[in-house]
């Protein structure tokens, strides 16, 4: 029998977050163990009068090339890639793991190139969606290997997923992320009349300057779930401690009690109880890697646990993020790098914000709510 | 533990069928079931230094776009179909159903339109073929489905396409080879016939092959293969046929056909089963009613009819026709939406005659020619 929480989820995605329409090119990415949400989304983009078609990775494929690809071959970009990207007007990712770690063993020199080969079509990627050209969105299909990450049976795991994606038998999703959209913009308009934040908690007494870069709300449109406000720091800005009490995860490689020291916007110090050496060799990937690319507010509630999964863990609600590496353009940022790594501090049990000297959150939440403009 | 025998195939296919070349962009598709499969064939076209992209066919998706869907999105080609057409060098398919059934209560008219929309880029795939600029290979994976279909375990199945593709030759490429010079010899034979006559049970047919070209069909195109075929002049085929199998095209099948031929075109067509949809697709284009190959099944590591229409038109000791679209490098220039091959079994009686003369008698050509 279909789970009608993966049809409500492909329902929301295809509709809210993509707004698929007659005669819109809509492809839909995902590797094989996301069948069934796959199915589903074509399933309604074809109710919309879209025109779908799917790219199906098999399972074990891509680390073949890793592992046994030349440099050209790692590098190598499909020409018909390329040119989806220019003529699609939708497209969906769905992450689905069938092994989180398949590529954890790989030659970092290796998958960096292959990253740096990628990234710059998915830069180019971003500049269709900036410009209204393109909607893209990213979601998660459960498997085993995501619910082993997150110490749950899949069962749990799936409940947490679709929980934090508000697309339970008995949610509207539609209403509750157009409600959570006007919070999350009259967030990030309050926070626009900010000029330095003071973050504060165990381990932790970081300043960072944020006057005068937008703040961007995450409403469900480009991931699902979703649920923050974030912005690119002042490059020169930041200094202090922050301690990052969750395990810091990047390409699939864990961290463990990170803390970091900044001294006017750059890492002057950093530390680990275990896995420094590789902290210390992210942080000096390039020019702007020991830079913040990002600082952002996790506020999804239904996420309320570390799940070693960035999509959910950088939301979850009463934490905040903060990025070492590339910033974003719509957020004003000037610092570029091949790096993008998020950190999460949790700030639920002692945690405090001060905008401008002024306590604005306590405790894992703002201490007072954002007005909603009612348009 | 994957099964070796899928890393034999792979280099077949990879280092035989399609030469795999540095620089090389390499299309590979299959249906669900065939990931181990793919996995080995992108290993292999990645140790060959070619970009590899792998992909998986999706059986719930085909049946809705055409259970649902629109004409506009029925006739809607995605835009990497037009690219591998024109620009792939290599395209790896592979034939791996998991339930060879599933599109048998689709309408055939709305089938019909969703090929049609993508009949020029399948076009122009065979013209680049038959020009050398594009490697294509047609290859099977064994799976529950089609052992199903052919009556036996998916274990004795395996057994059956892995000798088929002759993976229990100590050099599986090197028996292709050797298997060419066999084609060659037949193929020649034919090569200089202008008329052949093909007598069987119920079967008196005659087709002008005259400037035709016999293609060797060693592994190259379809795996496992064997078979030499042609595409017959237009306006000759004339007679009557019966197929000893039931003739599948598109998730469904018509048994016992029997048609007759005059000029070229199907006068008459029955069936014992299916006579309804045998009469729908001979009517989908002018090209559909008239022959646009004709080939010698000639693989005797296949004896019984399976269902897979990939190992029974290599069946030896049979022959079988397509309804519908020629391929180019024969010189056929019959245009359909539809290639629809049926089987007629020769080795109980069948006799072919060249010119007059007896070729081959009871599934097997004479004087040493095969």
């Amino acid at each position: 029998m279909r789970d009608p929480r993966v049809e409500k989820l492909a329902d929301l995605i295809t509709g809210y977050a993509l707004g698929l329409g007659e005669g819109h090119a809509f492809r839909i990415d995902g590797e094989e163990s996301a069948i069934p949400l796959i199915a589903s989304m074509y399933r309604f983009a074809l109710s919309r009068g879209a025109l779908p078609y799917t790219h199906v990775r098999p399972a074990g494929v891509e680390e073949i090339l890793l592992a046994e690809g030349n440099n050209e071959q790692l590098a190598y970009i499909p020409e018909s890639e390329r040119q989806q990207s220019e003529q699609l007007d939708a497209w969906a990712t769905i992450w689905s793991e069938s092994n989180t770690r398949a590529m954890t063993r790989a030659d970092p020199e290796r998958r960096k190139r292959q990253l740096a080969a990628h990234y710059r079509m998915v830069n180019r990627r971003w500049g269709r969606i900036s410009a209204g050209e393109l909607t893209w969105c990213g979601t998660l299909f459960p498997t085993e290997a995501h619910a082993q990450d997150a110490e749950m049976s899949l069962a749990e795991y799936e409940d947490f997923v679709y929980g934090a994606c508000h697309v339970r038998p008995d949610d509207d999703p539609i209403a509750h992320w157009e409600s959570t959209s006007a919070e999350l913009a009259a967030r990030a308009r309050q926070l626009e009349t900010v000029r330095e934040l003071r973050i504060v908690g165990p381990g932790t007494d970081l300043r960072v300057v944020v006057e005068g870069r937008p703040w961007l709300p995450s409403d469900g449109r480009h991931n699902m779930p979703d649920g923050e406000v974030f912005t690119s720091p002042v490059e020169t800005g930041t200094e202090g401690d922050i301690y990052f009490a969750f395990p810091s995860i990047f390409q699939g490689r864990e961290v463990e009690d990170v803390r970091l020291r900044f001294s006017e916007g750059r890492v002057v110090h950093a530390e680990a109880s275990s896995g420094e050496d590789y902290l210390r060799a992210l942080i000096a990937t390039d020019e702007g890697s020991s830079v913040l690319g990002e600082v952002a507010f996790g506020l999804n509630y239904e996420i309320d646990r570390f799940t070693r999964n960035i999509l959910f863990d950088e939301k979850i609600g009463g934490t905040m993020h903060v990025a070492l590496g590339g910033g974003f353009s719509e957020a004003g940022t000037q610092n570029i790098s091949d790096l993008h790594w998020d950190l999460i501090c949790d700030l639920r049990e002692n945690g405090e914000v001060y905008a401008d000297g002024a306590l604005v959150w306590k405790a894992g939440a703002f201490v007072a709510e954002a007005a909603v403009e009612h348009v | 533990m994957s099964d070796p025998r899928l890393g034999r195939l792979a280099d077949v296919v990879v280092g035989y069928s399609t030469g795999v070349q540095p620089g090389d962009v390499v299309r590979i598709d299959g249906n669900r079931p065939s990931t181990p499969l793919i996995r080995e064939i992108y290993r292999a076209a990645v140790r060959a230094g070619g970009h590899p992209s792998a992909e998986l066919l999706i059986d719930e998706t085909a049946e809705d776009l055409l259970r649902e869907g629109s004409d506009a999105q029925l006739d809607w080609v995605p835009f990497d179909v037009p690219w591998n057409a024109e620009h792939g060098d290599v395209w790896i398919t592979i034939d791996a159903p998991q339930n060879t059934k599933y599109l048998s209560g689709i309408d055939p008219a709305r089938m019909a339109r969703r090929v049609k929309g993508r009949e020029a880029y399948q076009a122009q795939i065979l013209e680049r073929f038959a020009r050398g600029e594009f490697r294509w290979v047609l290859c099977g994976f064994p799976t529950e489905a089609s052992a199903q279909d052919a009556g036996m375990s998916l274990s004795q199945f395996e057994e059956l396409v892995y000798r088929a593709a002759f993976l229990d030759a100590e050099d599986p490429v090197g028996a292709w080879q050797e298997f060419g010079n066999r084609l060659e010899r037949i193929g020649s034979l034919l090569d200089s016939a202008s008329e052949l006559r093909v007598v069987g049970e119920d079967t008196d047919l005659t087709l002008g092959v005259e400037g035709r070209s016999w293609i060797r069909s060693n592994g190259i195109a379809n795996l496992p293969d064997g078979e030499v075929f042609t595409g017959p002049v237009e306006t000759s085929v004339e007679g009557t046929i019966r197929f000893s199998f039931p003739a599948m095209v598109r998730g469904r099948s018509a048994d016992g056909v029997v048609l007759r031929f005059e000029a070229g075109e199907v006068v008459e067509a029955t069936a014992r089963r299916g006579e309804e949809f045998l009469r729908h697709m001979i009517g989908i284009d002018d090209g559909a009613r008239r022959v646009g190959e004709f080939a010698f099944g000639l693989n005797d590591e296949v004896q019984d009819y399976t269902g897979s229409l990939l190992l029974d038109e290599k069946m030896g000791g049979t022959i079988h026709l397509a309804l519908g679209r020629s391929i180019p490098q024969t010189g056929g220039e019959n245009a359909s939406a539809l290639h629809w091959d049926m089987v007629c079994d020769l080795r109980r009686g069948g006799e072919v005659y060249a010119d007059g003369e007896l070729i081959y008698r009871d599934g097997a050509f004479l004087n040493g020619a095969g």
